[in-house]
């Protein structure tokens, strides 16, 4: 029986091929022009410029698409990403504390640590108001309760905002702007740490990702642990949200769609579907970003206006041509 | 103390010793206690609500009972590792829903993954079992097919291909085939069946279709509100007395003239065989006092009519619904003279008068005169009893009515149970 499930080799082939097209593409767009940097001592350093954010651009990306990916699988939900679940925001209200406040006690690691300790908060808040009256909560009421949980955490970021001095002010509306602007190296070293090690973990669990979309029940009829599974990946997908947050701010889009696209490409099987969505989602942000930078320099657009911009009308074909090989409910 | 791998021999596929489960602090099942042979064809049987579906959630471990144990071949079900028991158990669901575009061989193939090895590829005993399971349930040539896209039957094979899969020695159905069509549910029993007979795989199928359970299982546990009601072979279970007490209604069974197998049907043939009384009755009613009489009236053949009634009154729109004819009068004022005249002309057309329980005050006991008028032309008239418990007016005039109209003849009733029999009892001594 042939294994039917692998992707379509055409398909796989084609994104191989442009995947590294594309991020070469990007490496060449900057405000200075199209094109590679000269070898004097600005274009080296335009390069180095370019290379970081391409860097982050790639972190960021995988790690929302990857998260994305991960949540729709759990919640059985083709709304379900980051942003709906509240766990967006609660990250992003832990990096603009720890950023106002300064988290530096935990050194490199304090941003994504505090980001991903509030997102576990929100995640655990969510999950608390939405499973009133004891049973395992619905789908619907998870993602009321997330979007009630949300919207508190984004008043408590403007609180902040307001009441904060004018510099503290500008670094975090431009974070949350979504800017992919590298910080430290050593916060880099650690998030990529962060990154990869989750986005491997739950490579490890895709066949139970499979199990699971077939909902809890019959998970536990298949001879799952359904319960352990589930709360392990909703904490690396939290963790992965938490870190591309603390990383890049709030970058919205991504998690949302690229998933979409991913499993109309290559089908719902988690065990290709989440690398896919890794590459895809990286790729995908590196380019937005560097249409965000050369677009129209010396400005910068924020790079998350260019991922809804650029990236909804182009998806939105994909998914009305192929929703139909990912998503049928 | 290390549990044995082994199972012990001779153990009962399932037993339920004493178990008493439920959701949070409510007991759904009580104290049931039954064993399920290896090899047998057991079919769960009672009505919605009777703890069919929190049994076979106790049973494959989903829900852990408060008190008693569940066994799986002689092994406390708590026990077992999750993928053990996968290897024992499969499930079949009421409906499998895969909201992702999987195909046909890849949901077989999630069968699977209880048996593997945890991080394991499939292997080619694998597939060598995922594919003996389409071929038995017919679903090999689906395989490419996404699942959704299936026929309902189809996914239903499928589903029963992907639990056959775990290759498991007993097998439980979630009134899974409850909401198929006839030839598709025939096939997917076919396929039960051959199982049973061939694989000795144990089948415990959940139903609410009796005559389908009756049909093909070798016994039948019959659950009435979270009880053990009866466990016997088909014919035992089967009984006209017990299944009319556990289902509320009146029930008959016969035997099938071609299988021998009991078949169980309601008495609404019967009813439908019965001619339609050439009868017409008017009913003074009022507040929802009419509702439940207009639905039994019609039902027992009956021509109706109403009034005086209040518009927007709910038994106003009640009789509207059912195209009762009605008089009517403005909503929340007291009956005029035109109305009445109206609804004594309709009491003359009518064949019998029936005073509901209706409350009376100053505005409608001009009513209780119809009734009145009724008895003094020679027609019957059923009076709800106790009128002076439900009068309102000032100066107790509708008890005082009620009590001449009980003196003229007419006849009290207490239940609409009672005043179906009454009327039938009357009806057909008229008709003598």
């Amino acid at each position: 029986m042939p294994v039917k499930g692998s992707p379509n080799r055409n398909k796989a082939l084609l994104f191989l091929i442009a995947v590294p097209l594309l991020l070469g593409v990007s490496l060449l767009l900057g405000p200075s022009g199209f094109g590679v940097p000269d070898s004097s001592a600005s274009g080296k350093a335009i390069l180095s410029l370019r290379l970081g954010r391409f860097f982050m651009g790639l972190m960021v990306g995988a790690a929302l698409s990857a998260s994305g990916t991960v949540f729709q699988a759990i919640l059985r939900n083709p709304l379900a990403e980051p942003y709906v679940l509240g766990v967006s925001g609660g990250a992003g209200l832990g990096a603009a504390l720890s950023i106002l406040v300064g988290g530096g006690l935990l050194g490199a690691a304090g941003l994504p640590l505090t980001a991903f300790f509030f997102a576990i908060v929100t995640l655990m808040a969510v999950y608390g108001i939405a499973s009133q009256g004891g049973a395992s909560p619905s789908v619907y009421s998870l993602i009321l309760s997330g979007v009630i949980v949300s919207s508190i955490c984004s008043s408590f970021i403007m609180f902040l905002v307001s009441t904060a001095d004018i510099e503290g002010m500008h670094t975090v509306v431009w974070w949350m702007l979504g800017n992919l602007q590298p910080g430290s190296t050593s916060g880099q070293v650690v998030s990529m740490i962060l990154i990869v090690t989750a986005i491997g973990l739950l490579w490890l669990l895709a066949p139970a990702l499979n199990v699971l979309t077939l909902g809890r029940e019959m998970a536990h009829y298949q001879g799952l642990n359904a319960g352990a599974v589930t709360m392990s990946s909703l904490l690396l997908a939290t963790l992965l949200a938490a870190t591309a947050v603390s990383m890049g701010g709030m970058i919205g889009f991504v998690g949302l769609i690229v998933p979409h696209v991913m499993r109309a490409l290559f089908g719902p099987d988690h065990r290709w579907l989440l690398p896919a969505s890794a590459i895809g989602g990286g790729t995908f942000l590196v380019l937005c970003d560097a249409i965000a930078r050369s677009l129209m320099p010396p400005i910068e657009i924020p790079v998350g206006v260019v991922t809804a911009l650029c990236g909804g009308p182009f998806f939105l074909i994909i998914l009305r041509r192929k929703m139909n090989h990912a998503w049928i409910a | 103390m290390k549990v044995p791998m082994t199972v012990p021999l001779n153990a009962p596929a399932l037993a339920f010793k004493a178990v008493t489960a439920g959701y949070g602090k409510r007991p759904v099942l009580e104290g049931v206690d039954f064993a399920i042979e290896e090899g047998e064809f057991v079919s769960v049987i009672g009505p919605n609500g009777s703890g069919k579906s929190t049994m076979l959630k106790t049973a494959t471990g989903l829900i852990h009972p408060s008190q008693g144990r569940v066994e799986l071949f002689g092994r406390e079900i708590s026990s077992l590792k999750p993928r053990e028991r996968a290897t024992l158990i499969g499930v079949v669901p009421q409906k499998l829903e895969s909201p992702m575009a999987f195909t046909v061989a890849e949901i077989v193939m999630i069968g699977r993954s209880g048996p593997r090895k945890r991080w394991g590829i499939p292997d080619a005993k694998d597939y060598d079992s995922a594919e003996r399971a389409m071929i038995y349930t017919n679903v090999l040539d689906l395989k490419d097919r996404y699942f959704n896209e299936l026929s309902a039957g189809e996914q239903q094979r499928a589903a029963l291909a992907m639990a056959l899969a775990q290759e498991p020695r007993i097998i439980m159905l979630d009134e899974s085939i409850a909401h198929l069509d006839i030839n598709h549910s025939q096939e997917v029993l076919r396929i039960l069946m051959n199982i049973n007979r061939e694989e000795k795989i144990t089948v415990l199928l959940v139903s609410h279709d009796l005559n389908l359970a009756a049909q093909i299982a070798d016994r039948l546990l019959l659950i009435d509100g979270g009880r053990l009601v009866c466990n016997g072979s088909p014919g035992e279970v089967m009984q006209e007395e017990l299944l009319s007490r556990v289902y509320g209604c009146d029930l008959r069974v016969q035997q099938d003239p071609y299988g021998g197998h009991p078949v169980v049907s309601g008495t609404l043939d019967a009813l439908l065989r019965r001619p339609r009384v050439q009868k017409r009755l008017h009913v003074i009613c009022g507040g929802g006092s009419g509702i439940e009489l207009f639905r039994r009236l019609l039902i027992e053949g009956f021509e109706v009519t109403a009034g005086v009634l209040n518009r927007l009154d709910s038994d106003a729109e009640a009789a509207r619904a059912l195209d009762i004819p009605c008089v009517l009068e403005q909503p929340f004022s007291a009956v005029g003279s035109e109305a009445c005249e109206q609804a004594r002309l309709m009491v003359e057309q009518a064949d019998g008068l029936i005073v509901g329980k209706v409350p009376f005050g100053s505005g409608n006991v001009v009513n209780l005169e119809l009734a009145a008028e009724a008895l003094r032309a020679g027609k019957p008239v059923w009076m709800a009893s106790d009128i002076s418990m439900r009068d309102y007016t000032s100066d107790r005039s509708a008890a005082r009515m009620a009590g001449l109209l009980k003196s003229a003849g007419a006849v009290e009733w207490g239940g609409i149970q009672e005043l179906m029999a009454r009327l039938q009892q009357d009806v057909m001594k008229r008709e003598a």
